[in-house]
């Protein structure tokens, strides 16, 4: 793995990564330049493989609940209700109603802060750091609304198997609707700023534009793909927890460059605060949760959900034990990736560090060990030790 | 299209008060349902464990002395917390509370993350075994 630039056979390399890609997370790009236009690029990921999916395996179903929530440090609250939702559906059981509208309730505020996020990084990236700063105060509001809520800042913990643990009583629904009243007027700022601002539009407009027919053949998700006109958003077609009583409108643009992916993130925080408001008029009243049994029947399900960077996949398999047999995990950031490759080539190097900011990319998420079984090959297995080996090799 | 779309933001922060806290000489309200440093209540301890048992970070050790006489000792290894609050939810004696003021927790000494509740006794018996026993009590007693 090269760590400087190489020229060979007329092709100059530039390798980005994998310390610090643009983001602070690790991931290692090498693009080929023809002087400042790229021409090719190519990704290696796996530098935050944290074997997640293999550790729920030694764990009873409630502990493997806190380690999945790790998985992802922004979206963790979804994290946790696909595999609640997941696990509920294999146990038989269906979380009480209030806990469903809660669920939605947490996961749309973690929107919030996760798009508010993205919107500082982003800004950040295109050099424009006075936005970043505003957008990160801003969402303090957010952080201080959930840690008001469920009793963390990050890693809620709202989840439990069969419900919730945190209620939302008449003096924090206020707290909640006067934080949302001052968001509300900030983002609208914001949408200002990021579809007139000159000089951010010369960083945004037309750049990395992706065309439908483009995300659909890659399998691009979430807002990424919604901002070049793919209509596809879990929350509305194939709603889950309280959505289907509480329905969200679809957003999307059809420019598919990454002034679209600002507007189509912002636009959906407005939705997020027009759902958590009718949630909060129309908060069912009961239990917070129901019995979930120890062992859970065998079975194999899926759970999907949509996280605020697009479609996040489940699938637990349970041999009717306390732990699980197999947990699989696909964040959205891998489909999403794969655009990053493709839409770099013709670009200026410059604007790769804003294409990939534009797919939301959280690299730990994604970081999975995949063996692909050769027919021709026959079988195959792989002892722990063989597993070692690899992985040292990987590293080296 | 317009130039410098955040003047008005950067003139009101000329004459705003700072967003930030003088910590510690200024400390934040903590909210109600903040999680903090658990609290364990022997009255109704059964000792069936299931708190550490559902602890995510095996944070948590039941101590059994003496299961007939109810002689049981909590230890709450404060530095392993993810503040899950699962512990809670899982006992069914409701035995187990989370602080919302106790939050201040860092230490330059390994000891202050190590608590231990339960009757007086019962605890200097289990630092007296933990003592004979090496640095750490032996597992091999929790339940």
């Amino acid at each position: 793995m090269p760590t400087t630039p190489t020229q060979e056979n007329d092709v100059f390399r530039i390798p980005i990564g994998p310390q610090h890609p643009a983001l602070k997370e690790p991931g290692h790009f090498e693009f080929t330049v023809d002087g400042e236009v790229v021409t090719a690029a190519t990704l290696r990921l796996g530098y935050v493989h944290r074997g997640i999916e293999k550790g729920t395996e030694g764990r009873n179903w409630i502990q493997s609940l806190y380690l999945l929530e790790r998985v992802c440090g922004i979206c963790s609250h979804v994290h946790a209700t696909a595999y609640c939702l997941g696990v509920e559906k294999l146990a038989g059981v269906e979380a009480p109603p209030r806990a469903q509208a809660i669920r939605v309730l947490v996961a749309e505020l973690e929107r919030i802060h996760s798009h508010m996020l993205w919107l500082g990084v982003a800004a950040h990236e295109a050099g424009f750091d006075m936005l970043f700063m505003y957008s990160w105060r801003d969402r303090e509001t957010v952080m201080n609304l959930l840690e008001g809520i469920t009793g963390n800042r990050v890693n809620y913990s709202a989840n439990q198997l069969g419900g919730v643990k945190c209620d939302i009583d008449g003096e924090q629904a206020d707290d909640i609707r006067v934080g949302l009243d001052f968001l509300e007027g900030r983002i609208k700022h914001y949408l200002d700023v990021v579809s007139q601002d000159t000089m951010f539009l010369r960083r945004t407009r037309g750049i990395g534009v992706m065309t439908r027919e483009d995300c659909e053949r890659m399998g691009i998700v979430g807002p990424t793909a919604r901002a070049s006109g793919v209509e596809l958003d879990l929350r509305v077609h194939a709603p889950y927890a309280a959505y289907p009583e509480h329905p969200v409108n679809l957003v999307t643009a059809t420019a598919g460059d990454l002034e679209a992916r600002f507007i189509v993130r912002v636009n959906e925080l407005f939705e997020s605060i027009r759902l958590i408001r009718e949630i909060l008029d129309d908060l069912p009243e009961g239990d917070l949760s129901v019995r979930v049994p120890r062992r859970i029947p065998a079975g194999e399900t899926i759970s999907r959900v949509e996280a605020p960077r697009g479609e996040l996949f489940y699938y637990i398999k349970s041999n009717r034990s306390d732990m699980a047999d197999r947990v699989k995990v696909r964040t959205p950031t891998l489909p999403n990736m794969a655009s990053v490759l493709e839409i770099a080539v013709g670009h200026q190097l410059a604007d790769i560090p804003m294409i990939l900011t534009g797919i939301d990319p959280c690299f730990s998420c994604n970081d999975r060990m995949v063996a692909i079984n050769d027919p021709s090959r026959g079988e195959q297995a792989w002892t722990w030790e063989q597993l070692r080996q690899y992985g040292i090799e990987y590293y080296r | 299209m317009r130039l410098g779309s955040m003047w008005r933001d950067a003139l009101s922060a000329l004459v705003r008060e700072p967003a930030t806290q003088q910590y510690p000489f200024e400390r934040l309200q903590a909210p109600e349902h903040l999680r903090s440093k658990l609290h364990w209540d022997l009255t109704n301890c059964t000792g069936c464990g299931l708190c550490a048992k559902d602890c995510p970070s095996d944070a948590i050790d039941v101590i059994v002395l003496d299961k007939k006489a109810r002689k049981f000792v909590f230890r709450y290894h404060v530095d392993r917390c993810t503040f899950c609050s699962q512990c809670v939810m899982s006992c069914p004696k409701k035995c187990l509370e989370m602080a919302n003021d106790e939050w201040e927790l860092a230490s330059l000494t390994p000891d202050d993350f190590l608590v231990y509740y339960g009757n007086e006794e019962d605890v200097e018996t289990v630092l007296a075994a933990a003592a004979s026993n090496g640095a750490d009590a032996s597992s091999t007693d929790t339940e």
